[in-house]
């Protein structure tokens, strides 16, 4: 079953528990300088009106319905899995170019420097597909970050999106 | 990758990957939460951690650092053996003992200083864990000293006299019944992450959330309707010219006040001291946000206030404070109300699960009487209250060898960085005492200076007895072996009882025979919690007294109502000064000499929560050291600005008992002249800046939240 993350900027608190669990979910070398697939932002942005917007968020892969990665892979390490329609990968033959890292709008495809190969979030598509949220998801206490059926989240009215946190950050900037 | 290998690399439990979920709980911050852990195990290895869903309270839910238990576990300075010290005291140098050389060593200098000097000469002290709290007490008892002391010296505690002296019990929020939530100091997703639905439920059927903070927190971004950016440590300035706009609108509740409340024609005239422009003065407020506040608590329903865990007490006039928001509840009938703040008791180790445990006459009925504790004369309100040593005195008593020398000291988890002027006391403790054990999971900083350190495990290793709120207690079943030679502290403790050969057969019988003493009158043995992996329902629980319960029995207090008036304070030697009415004095009245203002203008927070930290036991786990790799102090922007100071830039930060050096953290989230900065770095300490008698003269507790101090830029040279 197709599933969607959501992403709700109001709940989120950037406490970084969906960093520590998906590094415990897919054993990122933190320490030995390697980058989480998922990041949080504590960010303070001063407005024009003298105010300060304080944005707290958690981004990774944004599971692009037509994802520029795959394209941008000269050697097609990336692809959608048909199931859950997350971007996975695999990355035998990768050759470390980081063309998908810079055609992806968000940088998500992080390159891996123990072995020199991409490496991203794949959105436990196995823990999905075996009937439990990503790893991320399990670990936010506030319910900031959800993953959804996609018909459940058709349903919602889809105003929870992981790129409304976009959105939002424009409209409170007043501008 | 076959099916198989993806399932495996995946953590997919199951016979195919021989990934097993063991449950066990995750005892790194409070005893509050202790929230349940499915921990993800293969070849006797834990390979990933999750919230345990079905566990009762935290229901899934773990936080930043419960996430990274494998992290801290795992820890590659983990002690591997007990150790004998053989160089300077702090130098670090040890050598590999065996746990019975260990034990004999401590059995038979304890007894040497005990023999030399008396018991009362040695100290029985533990950090910030609780669980072994009970046996390491009875043990102090038995061998017969008096001088058991915790880390309850500067966290909670504090809290909980304050409301034994105005209510005679708990005030804690009743949150879902409540129409409005008045956040003193509530930060919520950082510390207390189990909170945080029920004051978002509030806000969506409609109620209001107020916040009040010095630092613009994710709460008062994403819970509050209205915000207060209160001036650090004003709060009972504020809390009394609320009072004030209370009374005069007469939002009071009479018929309440007539029967349940003490004092309160007192109260009404310290008021009338607190007029609005003066509060606005004193707390750097508007009036408009003060008068809102005071009007929506007292009128739009049942109302209850968030006491954080010891954030308002960790400032010098911090009880008095506390009380004085006390006094706010009082005045307008919100005690022992639905909706306001309740009573509530404790089952075991601070949880209440609804059932009664004899863990008190446990810990404190072979209490010896012949010897003053430590601290007792200097806080009497505390030594009243609080079955413990004063720890916050320990640094005097031990330089001052008054009345009596402290000449041994065992340690579990001691951290002094968590005591003001940190080194001092660590140089104090080299410097007096003939013996020092420690026991420990990692060589900290304190530990170095012991002549013996035994190596602890986690929660994870061990197996322990807790209690949970709706009725359940737990014993827990070790998930896996204990790390190298590391043993679960009671079951060291009851070793140590039997080598000291102590009068007291129960303790030697061993951890669990405790235990099933404690826990007699539940109708449940260690054995029946031991069949199963989950908390188990308690048969004598029972629900939470209505609301009015206590009210009607006559508060346990001396005069028997609500004592805005405190009978107890009244009742102690005038010769200490204190106020039985909740007045307020300035947070840094000790350190206003005009030399002192300008030497050191700016106020130091210290110990404002990270979410992925939890005091200095989680500052040198990989992952999360990882998430912030320097130690930092945060300035407001304009005073940044002012001094030169840029993100990132060095700095160095002193008071007047000393200097330390961080880097700076640029910010907008609080007002000019504060500072801020989380405790627990060994290399960058920010409790060796508070002065040793910087201290709260009710409790006894530290003004780690106000405190003198200045910042510069700092050039290496």
């Amino acid at each position: 079953m197709k599933h969607v993350f959501t992403f709700d900027p109001d709940k989120c608190c950037a406490c970084s528990a969906c960093v520590i669990g998906c590094t415990d979910q897919n054993d990122i070398d933190l320490a030995g300088g390697e980058q989480c697939f998922r990041k949080t932002y504590d960010v303070e942005i001063p407005l024009q009106d003298g105010d300060v917007y304080y944005a707290y968020l958690s981004t990774a892969c944004m599971h692009c319905k037509d994802a520029p990665c795959i394209t941008a892979c000269p050697v097609g390490c990336i692809s959608k899995d048909p199931d859950t329609g997350f971007t996975i990968y695999d990355n035998t033959a990768c050759i470390g170019c980081k063309s998908c890292a810079m055609a992806c709008p968000f940088g998500a495809p992080r390159y891996r420097k123990e072995d020199g190969k991409m490496v991203k979030c794949d959105g436990c598509y196995m823990r999905v597909k075996n009937g439990m949220k990503p790893a991320c998801v399990r670990a936010c206490s506030f319910g900031a970050i959800d993953c959804v059926p996609e018909d459940e989240y058709l349903a919602s009215g889809s105003n929870k999106a992981c790129n409304a946190l976009i959105d939002q950050l424009n409209l409170r900037k007043k501008i | 990758m076959t099916e198989l290998e993806k399932r495996i690399k995946a953590k997919i439990p199951g016979e195919d990957t021989g990934i097993e979920i063991k449950h066990s709980l995750c005892a790194i911050c409070s005893p509050a939460f202790h929230c349940g852990l499915d921990c993800y195990v293969k070849d006797g290895k834990i390979i990933k951690i999750e919230g345990s869903p079905d566990w009762p309270g935290s229901k899934g839910r773990v936080c930043t650092k419960g996430q990274s238990n494998r992290d801290y576990v795992y820890r590659p300075d983990r002690i591997q053996t007990p150790l004998k010290r053989v160089g300077a005291r702090g130098e670090g140098k040890f050598e590999p003992i065996s746990w019975d050389e260990a034990l004999t060593i401590i059995a038979e200098k304890l007894n040497e200083v005990k023999a030399k000097y008396s018991a009362h000469s040695v100290a029985f002290y533990s950090g910030h864990c609780k669980w072994y709290r009970p046996i390491l007490h009875r043990l102090c008892y038995s061998f017969g000293s008096v001088n058991f002391g915790t880390d309850d010296s500067t966290c909670f505690k504090a809290n909980d006299i304050a409301n034994k002296l105005t209510f005679g019990a708990g005030a804690g929020p009743n949150t879902p019944k409540a129409n409005t939530f008045l956040g003193w100091n509530y930060g919520g997703y950082y510390a207390k992450h189990m909170s945080v639905a029920g004051v978002r439920a509030l806000k969506e059927r409609g109620g209001k959330v107020i916040i009040i903070d010095p630092r613009h927190t994710p709460a008062v971004k994403n819970l509050a309707d209205l915000y207060l950016q209160i001036k650090p440590g004003t709060d009972g300035a504020l809390a009394l010219g609320m009072g004030k706009i209370i009374i005069d609108n007469n939002w009071i509740d009479a018929d309440y006040i007539e029967k349940y409340v003490h004092g309160y024609e007192q109260y009404k005239a310290l008021v009338q001291n607190y007029p609005l422009d003066k509060v606005c003065a004193i707390t750097g407020l508007n009036a408009d946000d003060i008068y809102e506040a005071a009007r929506i608590y007292a009128t739009n329903g049942p109302a209850t206030v968030n006491f954080s865990g010891c954030t308002q007490t960790h400032h010098i006039n911090g009880m008095q404070s506390t009380r004085a928001i006390h006094a706010l509840i009082a005045i307008t009938g919100n005690y022992d109300r639905p909706g306001g703040n309740v009573p509530g008791g404790v089952s075991y180790l601070h949880k209440n699960g609804g059932f009664t445990t004899r863990e008190k006459e446990f810990r404190e009925s072979l209490r010896p009487h012949d010897q003053l504790r430590i601290g007792e004369t200097r806080f009497p309100i505390w030594d009243e209250y609080c079955d413990e040593f004063h720890a916050v005195d320990l640094i005097r008593q031990l330089e001052e060898g008054t009345p009596y020398p402290v000449k041994a000291f065992v340690g579990l988890g001691l951290n002094a960085k968590m005591l003001p002027e940190s080194d001092r006391l660590l140089k104090a403790m080299a410097d007096n005492l003939d013996f020092f054990v420690d026991a420990d999971l990692f060589m900290t900083h304190s530990a170095k200076y012991a002549d013996i350190v035994l190596p602890a495990c986690s929660s994870l290793e061990r197996g322990e007895m807790k209690a949970y709120e709706g009725g359940f207690l737990a014993y827990t079943s070790p998930v896996i072996e204990p790390q190298f030679e590391s043993r679960s502290d009671v079951e060291w403790l009851c070793d140590l009882a039997r080598k000291l050969d102590v009068d007291d057969e129960l303790l030697k019988a061993g951890y669990e025979a405790c235990c099933d003493w404690i826990i007699q009158d539940t109708g449940l043995t260690v054995a029946d919690l031991k069949k199963s992996d989950m908390p188990v329902k308690v048969p004598t629980a029972k629900p939470a007294n209505k609301p009015g319960t206590y009210l009607a029995g006559g508060c346990k207090t001396r005069s028997g109502k609500i004592e805005i008036y405190s009978e107890a304070i009244a009742a102690v030697d005038a010769k200490y000064g204190l106020n039985p009415l909740p007045d307020y004095q300035d947070p840094l009245y000790d350190q206003n000499d005009p030399e002192m203002v300008e030497k050191y203008p700016f106020n130091m927070v210290a110990g404002v929560r990270l979410p992925h930290t939890q005091h200095s036991r989680l500052h040198e786990a990989p992952w999360l050291r990882s998430l912030r790799p320097d130690p930092l102090c945060e300035i407001n922007v304009e005073d940044a600005k002012r001094l030169g100071i840029q993100e990132n830039d060095p700095v160095e930060i002193s008071s007047p008992s000393g200097t330390i050096y961080a880097k700076a953290k640029v910010t907008h989230k609080f007002q000019p002249g504060t500072l801020m900065m989380i405790h627990g770095y060994t290399e960058a300490n920010v409790n060796n800046l508070i002065v040793s008698t910087h201290l709260d003269p009710y409790s006894g507790y530290p003004g780690f939240k106000s405190a003198r101090c200045t910042i510069r830029k700092y050039e290496e040279a």
